[in-house]
């Protein structure tokens, strides 16, 4: 696993944050889904700046964050390779997807590339059971996968990701 | 009994326009299966073949296994439904339509009767092809049918009429008395008596309450939630607006739901604010002193917070862990006030008994299960999808003719799995099982919330309850011993057993174990952690034992026990198998029979599937 540099979090948008939300109870979860939707992930500077702004001690912010397996404590890839392994996909087949990413892209199941642009993670049940296998990247859902379908998936975003990085 | 349904209201939608329609499903399941380029394509065609048409998308209709599902209705004319609808058939479709007057047989599933409208010869109706057969569509009669974002479409078929109704003409107790005449019982898996529920929260103390809508819909093959939130949004709105009328004027209601799905939350958030503008939402709703107002919730990806207590503990911003009952919720809720808490699928059905009325709804269903149930199928049957049928019906026929079998022909059933991790897996024996709360919990599963996995011959019992024992054992949220360590031990077990390291005694242990970790856990995740494995044991002991004794897979799914050989009799040493190899394991010349060198053996089945003469097993 790559080891890549922690963003810089930015104070003002955290505070106003909590401006927002802060003086409502029970909005501890929505504060981190709002800071992982800017930052894809939840630095732990932001949770600091949190716990000192809403006087929330910080065995409790840490208690929420790794209760939830949504939240993400490290930076992740610019494509979220979410397989799922429910039942219905695990029936058909689910194991030789992650198989299969795993070894092209050399990662293991919570794990990103080298450069950051995969990272494989597999989810339970995407509510899409009628097409497994399924997997979902950026909310966008695909179904009726099979190996082979995987890896054009994977050269197809490795492509887009090419050509959008290209000087226009 | 599903044309009395559909003729009641269903199409006035298009008996009011006088364009032709084209519907596209796009719920998950069509987005999955191509449905976006397809709408942007039918623009695009009705553009440029300058139709003056309606291109609506729509919800689940429950063929997912048909997706992309395009519907086509002329004036005057049924509504004609395309399966698997690819570029080149829609041009073909298109032209049968609105060149030669007439539809493309080859790829029309069914007609849908427009009341009033002409039928087309030579296509069977909805209702009588062997899919929708057996169905009685009430929640999901909409699903498919409508467009999701529009507010007017939901109000043509219906909707909030029943919400008129309550505040022109009843009193929260008529409400309830309906409720609990309609013997509705909670949808989440519990099966609770609503009206029940509703009258203990309504006789809490205080003038504080909440209603609460579970939308956590965690276990793994169950999509009922989903297709209605995706496809009919308002209705569970509506219930939950009837619900806040019913327990004493709540003021306040939240929709908790799974971050994995971010469609549904989409479709919400829109169905909310039309129903703020239209005011059947926020103050005074419709002029009476009835006010109340809506929150979504996002969850965070743990499947615990399905059970109520920790969902609430969720929605106040805490871990989500289940607290002792009592408290009950309808005792002390969030923000500790009486809260009522429900599941999508029951508030959704509300509004349908409120204009039915309780005895309508009760006249469906088996004796202590009314009213109709949605089920999610899926695993390897051929129809997967989502279907509603009267509770009480037989499992052999939801799998057999409304679920069309198996999808591999020669493959045959070996068991459905009913009631995801807290359910069971019931045999061949059990086919004639009806479905509803009480006979299912006999056959050893429970009809939980919905899902129904179909598992044929080739897959492994064992596997499969491991599958949920994992599952539940990285669920468990910890407070408990025995369901956190427990589940543990036991997936140890299971896991030694699939690798060929069973030991004799090793059933006798899970079955304590399971016995032990049921009557000692806090919330029903642990519960019910145990009953995969305990019905599996009593149905499949001989499978275990294969695995044990015999260090054997039938269902060829366990890596660690299978060994691919070639048989010397059979081999007609063509060499197929070969050149398939990803790792080079066959060796073959010419003339000699194949070798497979189980050390470099993957067990990608690559090349039994390539042997043509069934030489490798
Ligand atoms: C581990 C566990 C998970 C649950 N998950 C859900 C769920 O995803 N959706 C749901 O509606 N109910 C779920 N329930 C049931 C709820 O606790 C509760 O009974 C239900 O929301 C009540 O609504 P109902 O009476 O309308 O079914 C779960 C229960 C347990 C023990
Ligand atoms: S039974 Fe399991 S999931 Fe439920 S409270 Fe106990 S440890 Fe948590
Ligand atoms: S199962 Fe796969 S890896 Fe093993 S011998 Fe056959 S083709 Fe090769
Ligand atoms: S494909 Fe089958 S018959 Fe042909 S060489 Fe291989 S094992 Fe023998
Ligand atoms: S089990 Fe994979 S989408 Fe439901
Ligand atoms: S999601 Fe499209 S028919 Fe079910």
């Amino acid at each position: 696993m790559s080891q890549t540099k922690h963003i810089e979090v930015d104070q003002d948008f955290i505070e106003n944050l909590c401006d927002e939300f802060g003086n409502r109870e029970g909005t501890v979860v929505q504060i981190l889904q709002r800071i992982q939707e800017k930052y894809g992930y939840v630095p732990a500077d932001a949770l600091d700046m949190i716990g000192e702004y809403l006087e929330i001690p910080k065995s409790k912010m840490y208690g929420v964050l790794t209760f939830y397996s949504q939240f993400y404590r490290e930076p992740r890839g610019k494509y979220v390779l979410k397989i799922c392994v429910g039942t219905a996909c695990h029936v058909r087949g689910a194991g030789l997807l992650v198989d299969k990413v795993k070894e092209e892209l050399k990662i293991e199941p919570g794990e990103n590339t080298e450069d950051m642009l995969f990272t494989l993670e597999p989810v339970s049940c995407l509510g899409s059971c009628a097409l497994a296998p399924m997997a979902m990247v950026t909310d966008t859902a695909y179904g009726k996968l099979s190996p082979d379908k995987m890896l054009g998936l994977i050269k197809d975003l490795e492509s887009e990701h090419l050509s959008a990085s290209e000087p226009a | 009994m599903l044309t009395e349904v559909l003729e009641d209201s269903s199409l006035q939608l298009e008996e009011r326009s006088s364009l032709p329609v084209i519907h596209i499903g796009m719920a998950t399941c069509g987005l999955a299966s191509g449905a976006k380029a397809l709408h942007e394509l039918i623009l695009k065609e009705v553009a440029s073949r300058n139709l003056a048409v309606k291109v609506v998308p729509t919800g689940c209709i429950g063929m997912c296994h048909n997706e992309p599902l395009v519907d086509i209705t002329m004036p005057g004319k049924n509504r004609v439904s395309y399966r698997n609808v690819k570029p080149n058939t829609l041009t073909q479709i298109l032209d049968a339509h609105f060149n030669k007057n007439e539809f493309a047989k080859k790829y029309a599933v069914c007609q849908i009767p427009v009341p009033g409208a002409e039928p087309f010869a030579g296509l069977p109706l909805m209702q009588e092809i062997p899919f929708f057969k057996g169905q009685v569509k009430i929640v999901s009669k909409r699903c498919g049918m409508i467009d999701p974002l529009s507010i007017d479409d939901y109000i043509a078929m219906d909707g909030y009429a029943a919400l008129r109704k309550v505040l022109s003409s009843m009193t929260p107790e008529q409400v309830i008395d309906e409720v609990t005449k309609s013997g509705l019982r909670g949808r989440g898996g519990g099966g609770f008596p609503t009206g029940v529920k509703w009258n203990l929260t309504r006789k809490a103390p205080g003038p504080e309450k909440y209603v609460v809508c579970n939308a956590d819909e965690g276990d793994p093959g169950a999509f009922m939630d989903r297709s209605v939130l995706e496809g009919d949004p308002h209705s569970v709105i509506e219930g939950m607006i009837l619900a806040a009328f019913a327990v004493g004027h709540a003021r306040k209601g939240y929709i908790y739901c799974r971050a994995e799905y971010p469609l549904a939350i989409k479709r919400l958030q829109k169905a909310i604010n039309d129903a703020r503008e239209r005011n059947f939402l926020g103050d005074n709703i419709l002029g009476s002193d009835l006010s109340f107002d809506l929150e979504i919730k996002e969850g965070a990806g743990a499947y615990v917070c399905g059970e109520e207590t920790a969902l609430l503990a969720s929605l106040m911003g805490e871990r989500g862990m289940p607290w002792p009952k009592p408290p009950f919720p309808a005792q002390k809720g969030v923000w500790g006030k009486p809260s009522v808490i429900n599941n999508v699928e029951t508030l959704a059905n509300i509004g349908h008994i409120i204009l039915g009325g309780g005895e309508w709804y009760a006249s469906y269903g088996s004796e202590k299960t009314k009213g109709t149930k949605t089920f999610a199928l899926t695993g390897s049957i051929k129809n997967t999808g989502l279907i509603e049928v009267p509770a009480g019906t037989p499992l052999r026929e939801i799998v057999f003719s409304i679920g069309g079998g198996m999808v591999e022909k020669k493959i045959p059933f070996k068991a459905a799995q009913l009631g995801g991790p807290s359910g069971g897996c019931i045999p061949t024996s059990g086919l004639d099982t009806p479905v509803d709360f009480e006979n299912v919990v006999s056959a050893g599963a429970i009809m939980g919330s919905g899902g129904i996995v179909v598992m044929d011959e080739a897959a492994c019992i064992v596997d499969t309850a491991k599958f949920f024992l994992k599952f539940t054992q990285d669920e468990s949220c910890g407070e408990c011993t025995p369901c956190r360590v427990g589940s543990k031990i036991m997936l140890d077990i299971l896991t030694r057993i699939t690798e060929g390291k069973g030991q004799e005694g090793d059933l006798d242990e899970l079955v304590r174990l399971s016995m032990y970790i049921k009557s000692n856990s806090l919330c029903g995740l642990g519960g019910a952690a145990p009953n995969p494995v305990l019905s599996t044991i009593r149905y499949f002991r001989e499978e275990y034992e294969a695995h044990i004794r015999d260090k054997r897979c039938p269902g060829t799914v366990c890596n660690d026990l299978i060994k691919y050989v070639v048989i010397e009799e059979d081999c007609t040493t063509c060499g197929l198998c070969e050149p398939v190899c990803p790792s080079g394991s066959v060796t073959w010349e010419k003339g000699e029979v194949a070798h497979i060198d189980l050390t470099t053996c993957i067990r990608c089945k690559a090349c039994v599937d390539a042997c043509k003469f069934r030489a490798i097993i």
